[in-house]
C-alpha cells in the first residue's frame, strides 16, 4: 500500500492533475452557483472532452466539478432563496430567511465551512473504510431500505412547522407527485393522461426551481406597490461575519449532519437531495432551540450543508468499490471512469492502486482549496446584495426559464418549472410548508419500490423485517427511539 | 446603480443577444446542414450513454456536423424511443436502441410508438448476456441451478431489472428454455440489481458480461453460462447455455436507429458515415477502453438482424 501512496504523490507531481482539479472546483462553485446548471449536466457534457486526458487530469478535473457545485449551490440558496443545485434546498430555508434580515454573509459563511468540515470528515471515511463500508452497505437491501424510508418520512413530522395538519397535506400532496410515471415492477403508467414526457416522472430540479426562484418572484410581485417601491431601492446589507462562538456552537450539529450525509451517501440509490433534507430535520429534532429553524437558524444552515457535502466522498464508495453508482452525479461520474479504462469494482484497487490514490489525494486537496473559492465566490456574488431587487429578480425570472430548459433541452421542463412556481406560491400563501412536500416526493416512491421489493422476496410475509439481523436491529432502534420521544413529548406536556 | 455595473450589465445582454442571434440564422447545403442529436433513452451513466459519449465525441469528422447526445430518460426507455418515432422524419435525430425498446416491448406492451416506426441505421456494439449465481448461492454451475430450481419452484430468487427488460427476458427465455420456476425481483436497473446479488439478498442475476467479469474474478460472483453461439472471449472456461444445458442465446446489442419515413438519401448518409466511424482509430482505441469490443453491423444487415429478432421474441410470447 505504501508504494500505492509513493506512485499516487508522483502521478501529481506532474503538476497539470492539481491544476485541472482546482480548475474543475472553481468551475463547479460558478455552475452550483448559477440556478438551472447542475454539476450532472456539466459533468456529461465535459466528459468527452476528457477522454484524451490522462486518468489523473481527467478524473480530478470532474470530481473538482461535483464538489465545487454540490457547495456552489448554497450560495444563490441565501442570497435568492433559488437552490442552486437540489441538494442546497434544504438550505433555502434558514439561510435566505438570515439574507433577508441582513445577515446573508453569516449564512454564507456558515455554509462554507460546515460544507468543508463536512467534506473533509467523509473523505477521511473514505481513505480509510472504503472497503469495509461498501461490504456492510452492499448488505442493505430492499427490508433494510423500506425502514429507513419509513423513518424519513417520519421526519415529516419535525419539518411541518406549527400546523402539523397542513403538514400533512403537504406531504400528502407531495406523494402522489412522486408517484407520477411508469412503474418499473409492473409497468403501469400513472396519472400520465397520455403524455410521453412524464413517463420518467416529474423531473426534481426544474419543479424546484420554480417552487423556490419563480414562487419567490411571484410573491414578491404580488405585494402593494408601494412597500415594494421601498423594497426595490434599499440594498440589503451583507451583515456581520460569522463569529467564532457561533461556529463551535453548530460543531455538534454538524458532525452528526455528516455523518447522516456520509451514511447516506455510501447507501447506494439515495444522494445528495436527500441528505439534507433529512439532516435537517434530524438537526431540528435534536436542537435545544427548534423554534428558530425556518426563521433564520443558522444551525438550520449548518446541518443541511454539512450533509450535502459530505454526501460527495460517501457517493464515490460503492462506486470506486463495487461499481455501483451512489446517485445520478457517480453514474455520470463512473462512466468517465470506463473511459479511462478504470473499470470501478473490487479490481480497481488491484489493478490501479496509484490512480486512486492520486484521487484521494486530490480529495483532500480540493476540500482544502474549496475554502479559499468559496470566500472569493462570497465575495463575488454577495455584489447580487446591492442591486436593486427589481433587477435581481428580472434576472432570476430569466435564469429559471433559461435554466430549466438547459437541463435537457426539453421544453417540458420548463413547464413544470412554472407549474412548480405557481404551486410555491400558493403553498406561500396559505401556509403550506415546502419541505414535507419535498421529502415525501423523493421518498414515497422509493418507500413503495423497496417495500414491494420486500414482500416479494419474503415467503413469510411481513416476518422479513425481523428475519434479517440488519433489519431487525433498525427495527429496534427506531422502536426505542420513538419510544424515548413519546416520553419526551408526553413530560412536556405536562403541567410546569 | 452605479455606471461600472450598467455598462457590466449591457455589455453581457449584449453578447448573449449576439449569440442567441447567431444561431438563428438558416443554414443552407446538404445534409447534413445542421448539428445531429444521439437520442440516449436511459438515465446517464449506463452503458448506453458511455457508448454515445464516445460515439458523439468521434462523429464529427465522419458527419460534418457536430453530433450531441440527448438524454431523454423515463418509462424504461419508453420516453427517448417515443420522442425520435415523433419528430419529423429529417434525418437529424437518431435513436440509440437496444433490444428491448426496439423489438420487444412495443409488441407486447402498449407503447407510443410501434417497432415499426424506426428504420436500422447502424448496429455498433452486441454483448451477450452472462448468468450468475451469487457466491454464496447453492449451485455453481447451470446445471446446479435447474436442479434446485426444480427441487424449490419459486424459492429461487434472482435480481432482475424491470419487467420486460433485457435481464428480465434473458430469465423468461431461461425459464421456458428449461422449465423451471424461478422468481425475480424488479429492482429498477442493473446498479441495484447488482448490489442485491453481491450482498447475497438475492441468488442468481444475468448481465454484460464486460461489467460482471471483475466480480467474478474477485470471486464474488460464479459464472454459470453465456448466451451466446460461442464462449465469451475474455472468458473462455465459462460455457456456452447451449452446452450447460439451456439452448438459448439473448444479447444485448446497442444499434442507431432513425425514424421510418426518412428520405432514402439520407438513411444511406448516415449509414455510410457510421461505417467510416467503425473505422476510426481513435473511436476504436476509446471504444477498447471501456472493455467493449465494436460489434459493426451495417445497415442492410442490421435490418435483417432486427425484424429475425422481432419475429422470434413474437413467438417467444405468443407461446406463452
Amino acid at each position: 500500500m505504501f508504494e500505492n501512496i509513493l506512485a499516487g504523490f508522483s502521478v501529481l507531481l506532474d503538476g497539470w492533475p492539481i491544476v485541472a482539479a482546482l480548475g474543475g472546483l472553481a468551475l463547479g462553485v460558478v455552475v452550483g452557483a448559477i440556478p438551472g446548471l447542475t454539476a450532472t449536466m456539466t459533468i456529461a457534457i465535459l466528459m468527452p472532452f476528457t477522454f484524451f486526458l490522462p486518468p489523473a487530469v481527467a478524473i480530478g478535473f470532474l470530481l473538482g466539478i461535483y464538489k465545487g457545485a454540490v457547495y456552489g449551490g448554497s450560495i444563490p440558496a441565501v442570497l435568492i432563496n433559488t437552490p442552486g443545485t437540489a441538494a442546497a434546498a434544504a438550505t433555502c430555508l434558514d439561510g435566505s430567511v438570515l439574507a433577508k434580515s441582513g445577515q446573508a454573509k453569516k449564512a454564507l459563511q456558515m455554509s462554507l465551512y460546515a460544507s468543508v468540515v463536512g467534506d473533509l470528515l467523509s473523505t477521511i471515511l473514505l481513505i480509510a473504510v472504503a472497503a469495509p463500508l461498501a461490504a456492510v452497505a452492499v448488505k442493505f437491501s430492499a427490508p433494510e431500505y423500506t425502514l429507513l424510508f419509513i423513518f424519513s418520512l417520519m421526519l415529516v413530522a419535525a419539518v411541518s412547522g406549527p400546523n402539523p395538519m397542513k403538514g400533512l397535506l403537504s406531504a400528502g400532496i407531495g406523494a402522489l407527485v412522486g408517484c407520477v410515471g411508469m412503474d418499473p415492477a409492473s409497468g403501469s403508467q400513472r396519472y400520465v393522461f397520455g403524455s410521453t414526457d412524464i413517463l420518467g416522472g416529474v423531473p426534481l430540479v426544474p419543479l424546484l426551481i420554480g417552487m423556490f426562484a419563480l414562487a419567490e418572484v411571484l410573491d414578491r410581485v404580488s405585494k402593494p406597490l408601494s412597500l415594494q417601491h421601498i423594497a426595490s431601492q434599499v440594498p440589503t446589507t451583507a451583515g456581520p461575519s460569522l463569529t467564532k462562538m457561533e461556529f463551535t456552537k453548530c460543531l455538534p450539529t454538524i458532525f452528526r449532519s455528516s455523518g447522516i450525509g456520509a451514511v447516506i451517501g455510501v447507501l447506494p440509490g439515495l444522494g445528495a437531495e436527500i441528505a439534507c433534507w433529512i439532516a435537517y430535520g434530524v438537526a431540528k429534532k435534536r436542537s435545544k432551540e427548534p423554534e428558530k429553524y425556518g426563521k433564520g437558524s443558522i444551525e438550520g444552515v449548518s446541518a443541511s450543508e454539512s450533509a450535502n457535502n459530505a454526501c460527495v466522498p460517501g457517493d464515490l464508495i460503492p462506486m470506486l468499490v463495487f461499481g455501483i453508482p451512489g446517485d445520478v452525479v457517480t453514474a455520470v461520474l463512473m462512466g468517465a471512469f470506463i473511459a479511462q479504462g478504470l473499470t470501478p469494482g473490487p479490481l480497481l484497487f488491484v489493478n490501479h492502486g496509484p490512480v486512486i490514490y492520486a484521487l484521494y489525494a486530490i480529495l483532500i486537496m480540493t476540500n482544502i482549496a474549496l475554502i479559499f473559492f468559496g470566500l472569493i465566490a462570497i465575495r463575488a456574488f454577495s455584489k447580487i446584495l446591492a442591486l436593486p431587487q427589481i433587477y435581481v429578480f428580472g434576472c432570476v425570472t430569466v435564469l429559471a426559464v433559461a435554466g430549466s430548459y438547459a437541463i435537457n433541452s426539453d421544453f417540458f421542463d420548463v413547464t413544470v418549472m412554472f407549474i412548480g412556481g405557481i404551486a410555491g406560491f400558493v403553498m406561500r400563501r396559505t401556509g403550506i410548508p415546502v419541505a414535507p412536500f419535498i421529502i415525501s416526493m423523493l421518498l414515497t416512491p422509493m418507500l413503495e419500490n423497496n417495500f414491494r421489493q420486500t414482500l416479494s422476496m419474503s415467503d413469510v410475509g411481513l416476518a422479513i423485517f425481523v428475519q434479517r439481523p440488519i433489519s431487525a436491529g433498525l427495527l429496534a432502534f427506531f422502536v426505542f427511539v420513538a419510544f424515548v420521544l413519546f416520553r419526551s413529548a408526553k413530560v412536556r406536556r405536562l403541567p410546569a | 446603480m452605479s455606471s461600472k455595473l450598467k455598462k457590466i450589465f449591457m455589455v453581457g445582454s449584449l453578447a448573449c443577444l449576439t449569440v442567441i442571434a447567431s444561431t438563428a440564422f438558416a443554414q443552407t447545403g446538404a445534409f447534413p446542414n445542421q448539428p445531429l442529436k444521439l437520442v440516449i433513452p436511459y438515465p446517464p451513466g449506463g452503458a448506453l450513454s458511455v457508448l454515445g459519449a464516445v460515439v458523439t465525441t468521434s462523429a464529427e469528422q465522419h458527419f460534418g456536423q457536430p453530433m450531441i447526445s440527448l438524454v431523454r430518460a423515463g418509462g424504461g426507455g419508453a420516453t427517448g424511443s417515443a420522442l425520435v418515432a415523433q419528430t419529423p422524419a429529417d434525418g437529424y435525430t437518431l435513436l440509440l436502441g437496444e433490444p428491448t425498446i426496439v423489438s420487444l416491448r412495443p409488441q407486447v406492451e402498449k407503447l407510443p410508438y410501434t417497432s415499426d416506426d424506426f428504420v436500422p441505421v447502424a448496429r455498433l456494439t452486441k454483448a451477450p448476456i452472462m448468468f450468475v449465481a451469487a457466491s454464496a448461492a447453492p449451485f455453481s454451475d447451470l446445471k446446479g441451478m435447474i436442479d434446485y430450481a426444480k427441487a424449490n419452484p419459486n424459492k429461487l430468487l434472482y435480481s432482475s431489472d424491470n419487467k420486460n427488460g433485457w435481464t428480465y427476458t434473458g430469465f423468461e427465455l431461461l425459464k421456458k428454455s428449461a422449465g423451471i420456476e424461478m422468481k425475480g425481483i424488479e429492482f429498477g436497473g442493473g446498479g441495484p440489481a447488482i448490489t442485491n446479488v453481491l450482498g447475497g439478498n438475492t441468488m442468481a442475476y444475468a448481465g454484460d458480461p464486460s461489467i460482471l467479469m471483475d466480480h467474478i474474478k474477485a470471486g464474488k460472483l460464479k459464472a454459470l453460462c453465456v448466451a451466446d453461439s460461442s464462449r465469451y472471449e475474455l472468458a473462455k472456461d465459462v460455457p456456452t447455455c447451449k452446452e450447460a444445458g439451456a439452448n438459448i442465446e439473448w444479447s444485448l446489442w446497442i444499434g442507431v436507429l432513425v425514424r421510418k419515413g426518412t428520405p432514402a438519401d439520407r438513411v444511406e448518409k448516415l449509414r455510410a458515415s457510421f461505417a467510416a466511424l467503425s473505422k476510426d482509430d481513435a473511436f476504436l482505441r476509446i471504444l477498447a477502453r471501456t472493455n467493449t469490443t465494436l460489434a459493426y453491423m451495417d445497415g442492410a444487415q442490421f435490418s435483417k438482424f432486427v425484424a429475425d429478432e422481432q419475429s422470434s421474441l413474437k413467438k417467444l410470447y405468443d407461446a406463452k
